[in-house]
């Protein structure tokens, strides 16, 4: 064998299905496991998840399959409904199942263990005592399912390398029971301060069962390394396909104004992200709301909706619809309703139009992992205005190729907005000079800089030189 | 046409087989019983002996049934046994110190400890020796046997607070919903615990019958450290029965 053998671990699956095995079994008659995805029809059978697992790990496969570097992947992945295996692109999804009490508790564990992470509810005694509670067992229940499933998979591949994805995961290399390589990375922010004391040990021998942990930036490498990790770490930018984002046609563009009431002669503010309060929407919002007075035609498009963990067909907590009411609300305080436009979710297509529709794009989080939403507005040269919380703000160069501005402040916020939309030079100098920032983050340099990690652990062997060159 | 007396021995000799198992069976059942709070390593070592004694000495009183001389067999069988413990004496003593060890010496692969003036991490606990890397990165090797003999000192952080109950559980035992079951029911003696280190199972091997465990705990006083092992032992037999009767049931 001259590539890799993978197997890749991560919470949230690449598809969502609409329909249920049996459902689909009787709507087609005759489906054998494993189910080929290009036998059902998206948008009415399944659809692919939004964020990071369809926009980077999904191309960075297909792309390592494409190239040779590796051979049968199979990906894991929770996924309450539809078939337990489906392939698509000559990757293998095995789906993970939970029962519906498990999967509460499992769901409680880690948005707990989230909202400690990012710094919310700190001291709070349920946050606190988490790996004591019967959710924790829940979330480990999970955990070993999944490394189960990757022992089960291995005896029939023999696995080169372990590659497991996010927080929801990071006790699996503890679990599993081999000495092959694991590979672990982060996606969230890491900030070793807000750590609860409580956890730091188990936290601790978790990383520490990993050979790599790639982290998204430098600052949380850092802080990584502050908390005691003792293995290799790296980081490693989070990429995406640019070739996949063009340039829409006038007539995209009008059905996009046309579908969401925008008139010709707004002056389009954008926020893209999923509904969750550390998008920081009331930030900008807030800031926003600043501004319409001096630019009457200034209008704030929000676009996104609810993550995996939102929806009913994943682990079905109901934040996102809770975060849109408040939003709702939000606006109504500040007599804005009719310049504050709540797109839910969009399309590739619709997302293209709103990219090439737009004048300036915002990135509001409270705090982020990293933030590929500023990548995409840039290929668009579009200019954005950063939250310096986010992990991608240490690719702004403040006044260069975007503008930072302090999540926590809406007057620092509408002061960055104005200064764009009053200046027209500006504006374009940031977008140009973003444009190329963004190849930072080029789907190439992310997976040269993964296979080098690969080839980093695995090792050189003369059968694997063909395959890293 | 086969004699009728031949018959009879055979059918004497099969009773006897049955007989036998139905013995082993009850002995096994009857040790996982009244042993609960035994490490469940050792208790499972201990059925699987008492098992394979009760099934030589049926299977002996069965082919003397069947009027075959077993006497001269078992005086050379016997008589090799002695000779090859006497040939083997220092490296059997190093393997039942290793077998002891695995369940009373208070040390594993990773810890830091002092034994004969010697001190190192233990990177390798082989069924013959331990083997120690010192601070200038040299191997000690310590035949096991010295472990059960000697004062060894560990001298890794928080050590006195470990508790490590090795399980082994059968491979077709749920692990996932086995492991939920344990951390629940350690998760009830937290009062007992160090907050900072929940409960944690690993896999320690696989085979094809049995699949190793090792439970790591941490204890608030080490005063309480063998009623922890004894309840936990108990509730890790409760665990193990109940799950395996559902599984019978599920069969039904």
């Amino acid at each position: 064998m001259n590539r890799l053998c993978l197997c890749i671990s991560s919470q949230t699956p690449l598809v969502r299905f609409n329909l249920s095995y049996e459902d689909l079994v009787q709507k087609y008659r005759a489906l054998d496991q494993p189910v080929d995805l290009s036998r059902l029809v998206e948008g009415e059978d399944y659809e692919f998840t939004a964020g990071g697992v369809t926009r980077m790990v999904f191309p960075l496969l297909k792309r390592m399959l494409q190239e040779g570097r590796i051979v049968n992947p199979h990906w894991i992945s929770l996924n309450p409904t539809g078939p337990e295996k489906v392939t698509t692109a000559g990757i293998t999804l095995d789906h993970v199942q939970l029962e519906r009490n498990k999967l509460k508790g499992y769901g409680y564990a880690k948005e707990t263990m989230w909202k400690a992470l990012h710094g919310i509810q700190k001291g709070i005694e349920p946050v606190y005592s988490l790996l004591w509670q019967d959710e924790f067992v829940d979330y480990t229940y999970y955990n070993r399912l999944c490394s189960e499933l990757a022992m089960q998979l291995d005896r029939k591949n023999d696995f080169d390398l372990f590659y497991v994805n996010d927080f929801q995961q990071l006790p699996m290399a503890h679990m599993l029971h081999t000495l092959k390589p694991k590979i672990f990375r982060w996606h969230i922010p890491f900030d070793e301060s807000l750590i609860p004391e409580m956890w730091k040990q188990s936290l601790a021998s978790y990383f520490n069962a990993y050979d790599v942990v790639i982290m998204s930036c430098k600052r949380y490498l850092k802080s990584l390394k502050r908390f005691g990790y003792k293995g290799k770490a790296h980081h490693i930018y989070p990429y995406i396909e640019q070739d996949i984002y063009k340039k829409p046609s006038q007539r995209e563009v009008e059905e996009f104004n046309y579908k969401f009431g925008i008139r010709e002669d707004d002056r389009v503010v954008l926020v893209v992200a999923r509904l969750d309060p550390m998008k920081g929407q009331d930030r900008a919002i807030k800031g926003f709301a600043k501004v319409v007075k001096n630019f009457p035609d200034a209008r704030l498009v929000v676009a996104g909706n609810g993550s995996f963990s939102s929806s009913k067909r994943g682990i079905g907590l109901s934040k996102a619809e809770r975060w849109l009411a408040k939003l709702h609300e939000l606006v109504k305080t500040l007599e804005a309703e009719d310049r504050v436009i709540f797109t839910g979710h969009l399309t590739h297509k619709e997302l293209q139009a709103a990219y090439e529709r737009c004048e300036v794009t915002v990135l509001p989080s409270v705090l982020e992992g990293f933030g590929l939403v500023v990548i995409e507005s840039w290929l668009y040269k579009k200019p954005a205005i950063v939250s310096s919380m986010a992990g991608v703000a240490e690719l702004v160069k403040h006044e260069e190729n975007g503008l930072l501005f302090n999540p926590d402040d809406p007057d620092d916020l509408a002061k960055k907005l104005s200064a764009v939309l009053s200046n027209q030079s500006l504006a374009s100098a940031l977008g140009e000079n973003g444009f190329k920032t963004s190849r930072q983050c080029f789907i190439e340099r992310g997976m040269k800089a993964e296979a080098q990690v690969m080839l980093d652990l695995v090792g050189r062997p003369a059968n694997r030189r063909k395959v890293f060159g | 046409m086969i004699p009728y007396d031949v018959l009879y021995k055979i059918a004497i000799f099969a009773v006897i087989v049955v007989v036998t198992a139905v013995l082993a069976k009850i002995f096994s059942l009857l040790i996982k019983g009244m042993f609960r709070t035994w490490a469940p390593v050792v208790r499972t070592h201990t059925q699987r002996l008492v098992s394979i004694s009760i099934w030589i000495l049926g299977l002996i009183f069965a082919i003397e049934q069947l009027g075959l001389r077993t006497d001269l067999f078992l005086l050379i069988l016997g008589l090799l046994g002695i000779g090859a413990l006497l040939a083997v004496k220092d490296t059997l003593e190093n393997i039942g110190a290793k077998y002891f060890s695995d369940v009373y010496v208070p040390f594993k692969v990773g810890d830091i400890i002092n034994v004969r003036n010697s001190s190192g991490k233990v990177i390798e606990i082989n069924p013959i020796t331990t083997v120690l890397l010192t601070d200038d990165k040299k191997l000690i090797s310590v035949p096991n046997s010295v472990f059960v003999k000697e004062k060894v000192v560990n001298m890794t952080p928080h050590v006195w607070k470990e508790i490590l109950v090795p399980i082994t559980i059968r491979s077709d035992v749920d692990l996932p919903r086995f492991e939920s079951e344990v951390l629940k029911a350690c998760n009830k003696m937290r009062r007992y615990l160090d907050d900072r280190f929940p409960p944690v199972l690993t896999v320690k091997g696989r085979g094809k019958k049995y699949v190793d465990l090792v439970l790591a705990l941490m204890v608030k006083a080490p005063s309480k450290k063998n009623e922890i092992i004894s309840n936990v032992n108990q509730k890790i037999s409760e665990i193990e029965g109940k799950m395996m009767r559902g599984k019978r049931k599920r069969r039904k």
